[in-house]
């Protein structure tokens, strides 16, 4: 008994301390799961839902030994966040792109599923970002067509999922194609990763652009299908978004998300599922 | 695990009939040609790496036809199954009842009604159904109107089937002869009871192959709820894909399941097509044959016991039926221009008259088929479904009741039986739906009735095996069952081959020595003569002559009736000439 109360003391100098020196460290919010009624009064009670759409590996999918649990980066993510907070949540899945539109709705709270910001969207939720997005160019084994940027994508076929930036990038430069007089971009949506690397596996699609730890993982685990043409650090900011106007559950997500940075957290899930952690950014709210 | 599997299997292949086994058999095959093998190619490895514990189900060196049926019993899977299921029974039923509401109002009289319907379908079948689901999911919360993802789902699929299944239930009701309505009516029975026991029965076997299609599409269309949040087998599909990437394995596992689904609800329409198939419906019941129950054929002695209407106010000979100066117009076309007739308690009067004199269209006034324009039609002293109002005389809103409480049987030219039913079964329809007499008593009564018009032995036919004549009696018992006060017939003979005409008008002419009172629509001047007490001659919906039966055929006072007379009698050959010397130059 006496040891550990010297210990404690020890601990709270210690603390008391890194406070003095380390001003940030002491305004980091720490997890208090049982005090949501007064941290976030008008959450208390409440169970929050989560939309996600678990065919986007590595970050949300399913459980390969158990097909009804849920696991990835962005769903790890978000269970450490609302277990630190003390909120209850629950999984709403759905196809991606159906989980904006829910969210603006209210049919469910949050959109956690490597959604990147545009300040297109943004005038529609709030987000709080965690990290940044880096895309890949995934090819047929060997990259035949020589790919070395999104500017070679003229007169190709380019899957990109539906509704994504990858799409948006690629309706840019089928524009810019075509301004200096060569054939556009032939654009092929599709509506899950697993579809659009089909598409490059048949032949259908020159390249498809997807995320970058998705585009490495695949090339790894096939190497005799894809390769990697290239990658774009896109300086897309990767955040969960919630409907406007509800400041607790914001203050939640950035409290968390913060925590979950300091206490080194992020990154040990972003290792877990082979994203470089690197990508991690400062957590921030964005409302605009 | 594997043996109970295969357990199932037997039961299946046990339980099904061949075609269906040769349908899961061929499947199968498929299956194995169409490249479920080559999830053993490198392409379909796993992404193993990038998620935690990565090993497939069955593991990457497990032979991939166990790793096929693993995934057609992973519970994952067939959990979406289940949602894919619930999902379309609940759509289904609701869509189906929206859809029959919607095609009686397709079909109504009230064109804002008609427009409505029409309008609503022209919407939901013209806009993707992936929009509407995502519209009432996500935009209908704006106004207050918040409903979960498999609410949505069933809602969504519901008003969609509801805009689908009214143009085939639609359909479906169209192709019964409106003649069999207008049958039903001169019944007394009401729309919905037509609807319900008379077209839709019929209808059935038209609407069921259509109906099966939609069920069949919406259960496999059900993967596009994923985009609200419903986790079917589709979408969970998918979603093993998205995470091992053995997308021939999975989905040709999906494949299996929905077709075992599809599979049922097949086998299900082969029910109740058979079920609404009345030919293969008496080849399957073992009912008693009605014929045991009597052994007489013709049984003259059983009309007098059965037609006996004891309730007319009139006594014999006195007036039971006066028409005074009836008006009818079609289109601004006048059909009848001021029609007088009165017939007596027990009298027999025929009318003749060229095609188009309005003859039927009288008949069909004095039974409230269709309302008079002006004048009166006034039945043992009332009015069959008019009330006064002021000085006109309105249709009544219970029209199908006023026509049951009149009891006028009406006898049509085509017979008009109900097709699906029975010749005793046609018998005995009205009296039990409509005059609400027991079963068993309508039993005795339509087995009386048959015997009366010599079809005793036919009494468990379909109308198709009979021959015209017959089944002209068993329209003629059918009308009499619902103990007329007064039988009309238009044109009773005029579709039957020569050689039938006999039995019929044998079978009319007991019913005038029995005392019946008659109104006979006819082209055979013979037994007018012979039958009637009276012949009017109807021309241009108005009556040109009448009298004695005798003095109007053989000696016609006006030039139209004598013109009339002449033609018939040409066309009648050498049976008619006799009548054609009588009536004289």
């Amino acid at each position: 008994m006496p040891t550990r109360r010297g210990a404690l003391a020890v601990l709270i100098l210690a603390v008391g301390c890194l406070g003095a020196t380390l001003p940030s460290v002491a305004q980091t919010p720490a997890c208090e799961p049982d005090k949501v009624a007064t941290k976030y009064p008008s959450l208390a009670g409440k169970t929050i839902k989560i939309g996600a759409d678990p065919t986007s590996p590595p970050y949300v999918t399913r459980d390969p030994k158990d097909f009804n649990q849920l696991i990835g980066f962005d769903a790890d993510l978000a269970r450490a966040v609302f277990d630190c907070a003390g909120v209850k949540y629950e999984f709403f899945l759905g196809g991606w792109s159906g989980l904006l539109p829910a969210v603006i709705s209210g049919q469910i709270d949050v959109m956690w599923d490597n959604l990147y910001y545009t300040a297109e969207r943004a005038k529609q939720v709030d987000y709080v970002v965690y990290m940044v997005a880096a895309t890949g160019a995934l090819t047929p084994a060997g990259n035949p067509k020589k790919l070395s940027g999104i500017e070679d994508s003229c007169g190709l076929n380019a899957a990109a999922g539906l509704g994504t930036v990858e799409e948006a990038a690629f309706r840019e430069q089928d524009t810019k194609c075509r301004a200096e007089g060569k054939p556009g971009v032939n654009i092929m949506t599709y509506p899950d990763i697993a579809a659009g690397a089909r598409l490059v596996q048949s032949g259908r699609a020159d390249l498809m652009l997807t995320d970058l730890a998705l585009t490495d993982s695949l090339v790894k685990e096939n190497p005799t299908l894809y390769s990697r043409g290239y990658k774009i650090v896109s300086g897309f900011s990767v955040g969960a978004a919630i409907k406007k106007g509800n400041a607790d559950l914001l203050k939640l997500l950035a409290d968390g998300l913060k925590i979950m940075q300091a206490t080194g957290k992020q990154k040990d899930i972003a290792a877990k599922y082979a994203i470089d952690p690197s990508l991690q950014i400062d957590a921030e709210v964005k409302t605009s | 695990m594997y043996g109970r599997n295969s357990r199932r299997f037997g039961w299946l292949s046990g339980g099904w009939g061949s075609a269906s086994k040769f349908v899961f058999i061929s499947f199968v095959a498929a299956a194995l040609l169409a490249g479920c093998g080559q999830s053993t190619s490198p392409g379909q490895m796993t992404l193993g790496q990038i998620v935690a514990g990565g090993s497939p189900v069955a593991g990457r060196d497990a032979s991939w036809p166990l790793e096929f049926v693993s995934y057609v019993f992973s519970g994952f899977l067939l959990a979406g199954a289940l949602t894919a299921v619930q999902i379309t029974v609940l759509a289904m039923s609701a869509g189906l009842v929206l859809g029959l509401g919607l095609a009686l109002v397709r079909l109504s009289s009230l064109a804002p009604l008609r427009a409505a319907a029409w309008t609503y379908i022209w919407m939901v079948r013209g806009t993707p159904q992936l929009l509407q689901l995502v519209f009432i999911y996500d935009a209908l919360p704006l106004i207050g109107l918040k409903f979960d993802s498999f609410t949505t789902a069933v809602v969504g699929f519901a008003l969609n089937e509801a805009a689908f299944s009214a143009e085939i239930i639609r359909g479906g009701i169209v192709s019964v002869s409106r003649n069999q309505s207008i049958a039903a009516a001169s019944l007394g029975m009401g729309r919905f009871l037509t609807l319900r026991r008379i077209i839709l029965p019929q209808a059935m076997r038209a609407i069921t192959p259509g109906i099966t299609n939609d069920t069949i599409g919406m259960l496999k269309l059900s993967s596009i709820a994923s985009v609200i949040f419903v986790n079917e087998l589709t979408f969970r599909a998918q979603q093993i894909v998205g995470q091992n990437f053995k997308f021939f394995t999975v989905f040709c596992a999906a494949g299996a399941i929905y077709l075992a689904m599809t599979s049922a609800i097949s086998l299900l329409q082969g029910w109740v097509e058979r079920h609404f198939d009345p030919e293969h419906d008496r080849k399957q019941r073992a009912r008693p044959r009605s014929g045991d129950i009597c052994g007489t054929e013709t049984d003259a002695a059983n009309l007098h016991g059965v037609i006996g209407s004891d309730d007319v106010a009139a006594g014999i000979g006195q007036p039971v039926l006066v028409s005074s100066n009836v008006w009818k117009s079609y289109g601004g076309r006048e059909v009848l221009s001021g029609i007088e007739l009165t017939v007596n308690r027990g009298e027999v009067v025929a009318i003749l008259g060229p095609s188009g004199s309005g003859k039927s269209t009288f008949l069909r006034l004095i039974s409230h088929l269709e309302s008079v324009d002006r004048g009166e039609i006034v039945l043992d002293g009332g009015h069959v479904g008019y009330e006064r109002r002021g000085e006109a005389l309105k249709p009544v809103s219970g029209l199908a009741k006023a026509r049951a409480d009149a009891r006028i049987g009406m006898v049509f030219q085509h017979f008009d039986l109900f097709n699906h039913l029975t010749a005793i079964e046609n018998v005995i329809e009205a009296p039990i739906r409509v005059h609400g007499i027991t079963r068993s008593e309508a039993k005795v009564l339509g087995v009386r009735l048959l015997a009366a018009v010599g079809l005793l032995g036919h009494a468990d036919d379909l109308p198709h095996r009979l021959s015209g004549g017959q089944q002209q009696r068993v329209a003629i018992a059918r009308a009499l069952a619902i103990r007329p006060r007064l039988m009309l017939f238009d044109e009773p003979t005029s579709a039957l081959d020569p050689e039938l005409v006999g039995e019929v008008l044998a079978v009319i002419r007991r019913l005038a020595d029995a005392g019946m009172t008659m109104i006979v629509v006819t082209h055979e001047i013979r037994f007018a003569r012979e039958v009637a007490d009276r012949v009017v001659f109807m021309d241009e919906g108005k009556v040109v002559e009448e009298g004695a039966s005798a003095q109007v055929i053989d000696n016609p006072q006006q030039p139209r009736t004598r013109r009339f007379l002449r033609r018939v009698a040409q066309s009648e050959g050498i049976d008619a000439e006799e009548i054609t010397a009588a009536a004289g130059p």
